[in-house]
């Protein structure tokens, strides 16, 4: 059918074209002056595209702070803690999905109920408890307290429901052990629910601020977010080089995203959140 | 499943508990205790961090008599009220647009997720920046001279608003999995007795679509009280503790000199008992309407 388009369309997308730039503006503006240098950056009224195009202000963020040890530490803190992450959301999704045990309803329930507790809410008393374990000024502190997220156990048992129990069975009869099956068989399948929790799990790692703030006291254990907020309080840091450690700090989650991005929506239709 | 009563083998029998067991260890050491924890601190009181001596009820009475407490809890209020209302009609609005026939549907959809993936850090400085009232871009950009970020009842405004930026294209990832779990028949029947645009959203999308907002009004009540980093980058809590939430405020009477941890404790579990109620009344009010 080709027909002129209709009101309803082009308000559809004058309105998609508004909050585009509403959305993407303001990053990508910042993007843009993370190339200004300092007289630029100052400049009243601000200028769009840089003139100077300072590469010092990542060059030199790198070298004049610990902007790598930062960045490491973020790295560290990411990778490890999105493994654990998945390894034991992934187990207890499965025990929660196909088997039948004692108390299963109850942990169940245990599970959805801690969505209820955010960190934020049970700071003091974790903090109390990291560091009765030793775990303050640690990376491994940032790590594991945050590791078991209810979203997480949920989103993946809800998908692993989709997979017959039958498959299970037949595994059984063909003499597979336990761990076997889960490993060789259901984590294959579950391949797309798996890709929603890595990527929100790399999120909420990458850019988590007020449980590392809370664990690193000294300096050298600061992740991107804390040191960005230290600096950025303090002014101890001209804000080029702070707008060029913000832009290297948000590249990885946007590539990560562009990577897993069709598995996310499917992944989100597929499983319970709805 | 099936209820045979078949004796099982032991490791089918034993299996579960140890998949199970690491996320219940870690949900158990640093979610399940330091809650209940919470409470016993909260009837504590402290020499800056140090040398704890129990209060039974002091912290709790202190709390309530604390003129920055009821600061903090109102702006809370506000701020959460207005963050779930915006995030929900937002997340709505903009599934039904993505949900259309458009061209770039996934660039569309990509832009709105972008805000989800930055730090709130960096949203909370990328917005201070271009809100800054001399230098800043915006009222560059209107020629105007708005004090965005020193006036309290506009900044508290603008913190709502970079809420809702930041976190409204992940609710509208949730509503449009739920709008895609609508069976079209029904939209079909809609306009075959002659429903307009409006009667089809009204009467097939609105009630149908209801599980789907009660989730995303769960989450985004949750993730309202939490809200913290992107302020304290944005305002630092002011002007005159106008942006100042309860976490921030729960955070400094814990962090920083002096250290009055019972009065922090006492403080998160009015918080946390907030938003437990909140919660229930929601799930409560869903059934209730279902039941009708």
């Amino acid at each position: 059918m080709r027909r002129a388009p209709s009101t309803g369309k082009v308000l559809t997308y004058a309105g998609l074209i508004a909050l585009t730039l509403l959305f993407l503006a303001p990053v990508v503006w910042t993007a843009l002056s993370s190339f200004k240098d300092r007289t630029e950056l100052a400049a009243r009224p601000p200028t769009l595209f840089p003139q100077s195009f300072a590469v010092e202000n990542y060059t030199e963020a790198l070298s004049r702070f610990d902007f790598t040890v930062y960045l490491r530490n973020s790295l560290v803190v990411t990778v490890s803690a999105t493994v654990l992450t998945l390894a034991i959301n992934a187990m207890a999704a499965y025990a929660l999905a196909k088997y039948n045990f004692r108390g299963r309803d109850l942990l169940f329930l245990v599970t959805l109920g801690t969505i209820m507790i955010p960190l934020q809410i049970i700071l003091i008393p974790l903090q109390q408890v990291a560091s009765q374990l030793g775990m303050t000024n640690s990376l491994l502190g940032m790590i594991i307290p945050p590791a078991a997220t209810p979203t997480g156990v949920f989103l993946l048992r809800q998908y692993m429901l989709t997979i017959p129990d039958e498959l299970v069975e037949a595994a059984r009869i063909d003499g597979a052990g336990e761990l076997r099956i889960f490993w060789r068989l259901i984590l294959p399948l579950c391949r797309p629910a798996l890709a929603v929790v890595t990527i929100f799990s790399v999120i909420w790692r990458w850019n988590d601020f007020l449980w590392p703030l809370v664990i690193a006291q000294s300096q050298d254990l600061y992740t991107l977010p804390v040191a960005l907020a230290q600096f950025n309080s303090e002014e101890v840091v001209p804000f080029n080089y702070i707008l060029a450690m913000s832009v290297v700090s948000m590249l990885p989650v946007i590539i990560v995203f562009l990577l897993t991005q069709r598995h996310i929506v499917k992944g989100i239709a597929q499983t319970g959140l709805r | 499943m099936s209820r045979r009563r078949t004796v099982k083998p032991w490791n089918q029998r034993l299996a579960p508990y140890l998949f199970i067991a690491p996320n219940m260890l870690i949900f158990g050491v640093f979610i399940i205790y330091p809650a209940l924890n919470g409470f016993v601190v909260s009837a504590y009181d402290s020499n800056n961090g140090r040398t704890f001596r129990p209060v039974g009820t002091d912290n709790y009475g202190n709390l309530f008599s604390d003129a920055e407490f009821w600061t903090a809890a109102r702006a809370t209020a506000v701020f959460v009220f207005a963050f779930v209302v915006l995030c929900t009609a937002g997340a709505i609005g903009l599934a039904l647009l993505l949900n259309q026939r458009i061209r770039g549907r996934a660039f569309f959809r990509a832009v709105f997720f972008l805000p989800v993936l930055l730090s709130p850090v960096v949203v909370g400085l990328l917005w201070s920046w271009i809100l800054e009232r001399r230098a800043g871009a915006l009222n560059s950009v209107l020629g105007a001279d708005i004090p965005w970020l020193i006036d309290g009842k506009l900044a508290l405004g603008v913190a709502v608003f970079v809420g809702v930026w930041t976190h409204v294209g992940f609710y509208t990832l949730i509503t449009m999995a739920g709008l895609q779990g609508i069976d079209g028949s029904y939209y079909e029947a809609a306009r075959l007795d002659g429903a307009t645009a409006w009667q089809r959203f009204r009467f097939v999308t609105w009630p149908l679509l209801r599980p789907t907002t009660l989730v995303v009004v769960v989450l985004g009540l949750i993730a309202g009280f939490q809200a913290f980093d992107f302020i304290y980058t944005l305002t630092g809590g002011g002007p005159l503790g106008a942006t100042t939430l309860m976490v921030q405020y729960i955070y400094e009477h814990a962090f920083r000199s002096p250290i009055r941890y019972g009065l922090a404790a006492a403080g998160s579990v009015v918080l946390f008992v907030t938003i437990f109620a909140l919660t229930m009344l929601n799930f409560l009010y869903a059934r209730r309407r279902e039941a009708v």
